[in-house]
């Protein structure tokens, strides 16, 4: 049945959560480890219209159907998305849409990206999935080489701006080193795309509506361990959240917090363990959209605080803190009270069983964030 | 295509709303009387497009149907354990219980097809296209056009004028033989060495010198190396460095002007060098599976700058590869421009009509260098360079045809040569004058919009040039 989809985590513990609709997350966590986040739902947003109950997965379907209702170019395609996808993001959309609309393409990232660039020349708007963002790299000649640069390169003669690529991103429990990277910054380092992550349900269908209307190619990093676990009020109707504008999430006076994804769930309780333990307050901040980022909210934030802490899964050397940390020391050194933390994976590939002691979680963050109020 | 109404698309999906299949335009299997040219294709009898051996996959299976976690009472294919006949999904092919490798044919490999001898006399009348003489007259002054620009620019290589050039020696035929058989509106992607389409599109002089000099005339704003050509308004996309990665960007552009019922072939140049990326590859393999109408061209000049195609490939070349993708394909003397000619247009007609690629391989030589960065006497004799420039070049065998058919003497070849070369050298002269364009040319367009942080940087020029502008080529430069 399913099950046959599932070839690439042959060898991997299967995940139940995945697989069977029935068992919840926290089932398949109790039997092996408690997930590192809770999972905060927004409050149920009013200004769109009717709501309805999403989870990730499904608030991308609603932007996929919102997106071919609204615009007759629009396709989409990858592996295995004709029958709904390995993480269901596609359902219905086939039967709904038609053949021509939603195809699966043969088993080629590199084909799949250049596929999609060249649909976007003529201006049909192209939304291509890569099965999981550990396997874009095939993908980085036509990502870097030629997407990004389109436009430039052609003095705006032609571009693929109508490109949009979706990916499965981050840690999801179980998935080492293949079905847990958090590559943006590969992406961060080259001018002409937007790269573009989502906390939850609401704000993925906001931001990925965005990218797809957008006239630059985005790729849109989904976490994946959010898929089922995250579940909140989402408008049925389309509608847009800015790109390059980062949310403070939680005002705060001593110290400014910055993640993407899923982490924003793990520094959000972190804020809390601050709030509760040492009467810190804590401003936390989704940056969003990592390139071009919003690097005036940011710094206004640690203006105000003097503090900065940044934590991302993606390993620590390179990783995108480094760039955050670079560009905040410059605009804002004289405001800083301590140096600026990030909290990250270690400079490993991302190891199966040792999951649980990789992860930047929530006790790794608490004990930076004291020894930055106590510098 | 009957698209379902507005209303019925706006209904959310969580609401599971039915919707019907658009009408199809007729796949590959399902060739109706779309043939227009009936008495065209008729004479191309000698003309034949080689079929891959296997029929498709799914013939005769239907589409498969996706395992149905939600619906598990649909039904799967019936399949007769009673039947000795192969089962397997992958293949449609008979059981064979004799061990036998096929062996990859090379000697006698796939046969080039073509039209005119290297002396320019056809040689079966029943191929030769009759083109009106303008039209032949437009091909042979396209290449001596683009074969006098060749060699001015070269030379302003050399003298350090323009910074870089790549000239078209030999494989003019390639590009006017197959740009004659396309319509103006069909899209074209090219690899560098496909100057001679453009040139037949009537892309002017100014626009060919303003690209190589980055002058303000530059439709790409000099921001690429020379021989980087694109013309919107010719649908000629704009050209890159890295190889073959226009390959499957072709394809999609192919498919998107399917389903817009454009009634137009997407044409993909690239040399046999290029064929070898992993881009190639994805390319022909979506192409095939994805039925776009494509004409995958290859420019088989036996050189990858000093790669031989000995140390390229070892089986039989490019089109030998295609039926491998389930892609018909054909291998034609490149520089015989009627061969290219009705190759191309039949399969312009045949991809725009049944919605599949077309592989065409042309045979040709590269007789110029690589690049103004290549000295090719390293790597090969001056006598085999020799042997294409004299005995089987393009220009000299249709400049034969031209003159067998009284279109074209030696008089006319003299003025045109004169002509042609003053046209060049009025537009090299004003092209160098000219001045570059405004630094501030260097930030734009890396987004449709400006993003915040590369205006601070744009700025931060701007204050720096204030201080340190002398030690920039100012003077140069629009301001």
């Amino acid at each position: 049945g399913a099950e046959g989809h599932w070839r690439r985590f042959r060898g991997v513990g299967l995940a139940r959560g995945f697989l069977h609709p029935s068992a919840t997350v926290e089932d398949a966590a109790q039997r092996r480890q408690v997930a590192h986040f809770t999972f905060q739902p927004d409050p149920e947003p009013r200004e769109y219209g009717q709501t309805q109950k999403m989870n990730l997965f499904q608030s991308v379907t609603s932007a996929l159907d919102n997106s071919l209702a609204k615009d007759p170019t629009a396709v989409i395609f990858g592996e295995d998305v004709a029958f709904g996808g390995v993480f269901r993001c596609t359902v219905g959309l086939r039967d709904k849409y038609g053949k021509d609309r939603v195809f699966n393409t043969p088993l080629c990232e590199q084909g799949i990206v250049g596929f999609g660039i060249g649909i976007a020349v003529t201006g049909a708007t192209a939304i291509a999935e890569i099965q999981f963002a550990d396997y874009i790299f095939p993908a980085f000649d036509q990502i870097v080489n030629e997407a990004a640069k389109y436009r430039y390169r052609s003095g705006d003669l032609f571009n693929c701006g109508s490109l949009t690529i979706r990916s499965p991103w981050g840690c999801v429990g179980h998935g080492a080193l293949y079905h847990s990277q958090s590559p943006e910054a590969f992406f961060a380092h080259c001018p002409g795309i937007k790269v573009v992550i989502p906390r939850s349900p609401f704000q993925a269908k906001g931001l990925l509506l965005s990218c797809i209307e957008d006239k630059n190619p985005c790729i849109f990093f989904e976490p994946k361990i959010l898929y089922r676990a995250a579940a909140e009020q989402v408008p049925i109707e389309p509608y847009n959240i800015p790109l390059s504008q980062a949310e403070v999430i939680q005002e705060g006076s001593d110290v400014t917090l910055v993640a993407w994804g899923t982490q924003v769930h793990v520094i959000r309780e972190v804020a809390s363990m601050a709030k509760e333990k040492l009467g810190v307050s804590c401003e936390v901040i989704d940056l969003r959209t990592i390139i071009p980022w919003d690097v005036d909210t940011v710094c206004k934030s640690v203006i105000k605080t003097g503090r900065l802490l940044i934590s991302h899964e993606a390993p620590l050397t390179g990783g995108f803190a480094s760039e955050i940390s670079s560009t905040v020391q410059e605009e804002c050194f004289l405001n800083l009270e301590a140096p600026i933390s990030r909290v990250c994976g270690y400079d490993t590939p991302f190891p199966h069983i040792f999951e649980p002691f990789y992860i930047p979680d929530k006790w790794k963050c608490y004990d930076a964030l004291r020894k930055m109020i106590n510098y | 295509m009957d698209s379902p109404s507005l209303r019925e698309l706006q209904q959310p999906l969580l609401e599971s709303t039915e919707c019907e299949t658009p009408a199809q335009k007729p796949g590959r299997h399902e060739l109706g009387s779309a043939l227009r040219e009936i008495a065209f294709a008729e004479s191309l009898r000698g003309l034949q497009f080689l079929s891959p051996p296997l029929p498709s996959v799914s013939a005769g299976l239907g589409e498969p149907r996706p395992p149905d976690v939600e619906h598990p009472h649909r039904q799967q294919q019936q399949f007769s354990s009673l039947d000795d006949k192969p089962q397997f999904p992958g293949a449609s092919a008979e059981f064979i219980d004799k061990l036998e490798f096929i062996q990859p044919n090379v000697i006698s490999g796939i046969p080039i097809y073509r039209v005119m001898d290297r002396q320019g006399q056809i040689i079966n009348p029943s191929e030769d296209p009759h083109l009106p003489k303008e039209k032949v007259l437009k091909l042979y002054k396209s290449m001596t056009l683009l074969n006098t620009m060749d060699r001015i620019l070269y030379e302003s290589q050399r003298q350090g004028r323009i910074s870089f050039y790549m000239t078209n020696y030999g494989e003019e035929g390639t590009h006017v033989g197959s740009a004659a058989a396309l319509d103006n509106t069909d899209l074209v992607f090219g690899q560098y060495r496909e100057a001679g389409v453009l040139m037949y599109r009537d892309y002017p002089l100014e626009l060919f010198m303003a690209q190589c000099y980055g002058n303000i005339s530059d439709l790409g704003k000099g921001r690429q190396m020379p021989v980087h050509y694109g013309c919107k308004e010719r649908h000629f996309v704009t050209i890159s460095s890295p190889l073959a990665t226009q390959i499957p960007q072709a394809v999609g552009a192919a498919y998107a002007a399917k389903r817009a019922n454009a009634n137009r072939v997407v044409i993909c140049y690239f040399g046999e060098g290029a064929a070898s990326e992993g881009d190639a590859h994805a390319g022909f393999n979506f192409a095939a599976t994805l039925e776009c109408p494509i004409i995958f061209f290859c420019r088989n000049n036996g050189y990858a700058i000093s790669t031989p195609t000995s140390e390229q490939y070892r089986g039989d070349g490019i089109a030998a590869r295609g039926p491998g993708y389930g892609i018909m394909s054909i291998r034609v003397d490149g520089n015989d421009v009627f061969a290219v000619y009705n190759a191309t247009k039949e399969a312009r007609r045949r991809a725009v009509a049944e919605n599949q690629p077309f592989l065409i391989e042309a045979m040709t030589y590269r007789i110029g260098h690589h690049s103004t960065s290549d000295d090719s006497s390293a790597y090969r004799s001056v006598d085999e360079v020799n042997y294409w420039d004299k005995q089987d070049h393009p220009i000299s065998r249709l400049r034969h045809y031209l003159l067998s058919q009284g279109w074209w003497d030696e008089e006319q070849e003299k003025a045109w040569r004169k002509q042609s070369r003053k046209k060049v050298m009025e537009a090299f002269e004003q092209a160098e004058r000219k001045p570059k364009p405004n630094p501030n040319l260097l930030f734009s367009d890396v987004y449709q919009e400006m993003p915040a942080q590369l205006r601070k940087q744009q700025e931060s020029l701007a204050r720096h040039l204030q201080t340190y502008g002398e030690h920039y080529p100012l003077e140069h430069f629009d301001k």
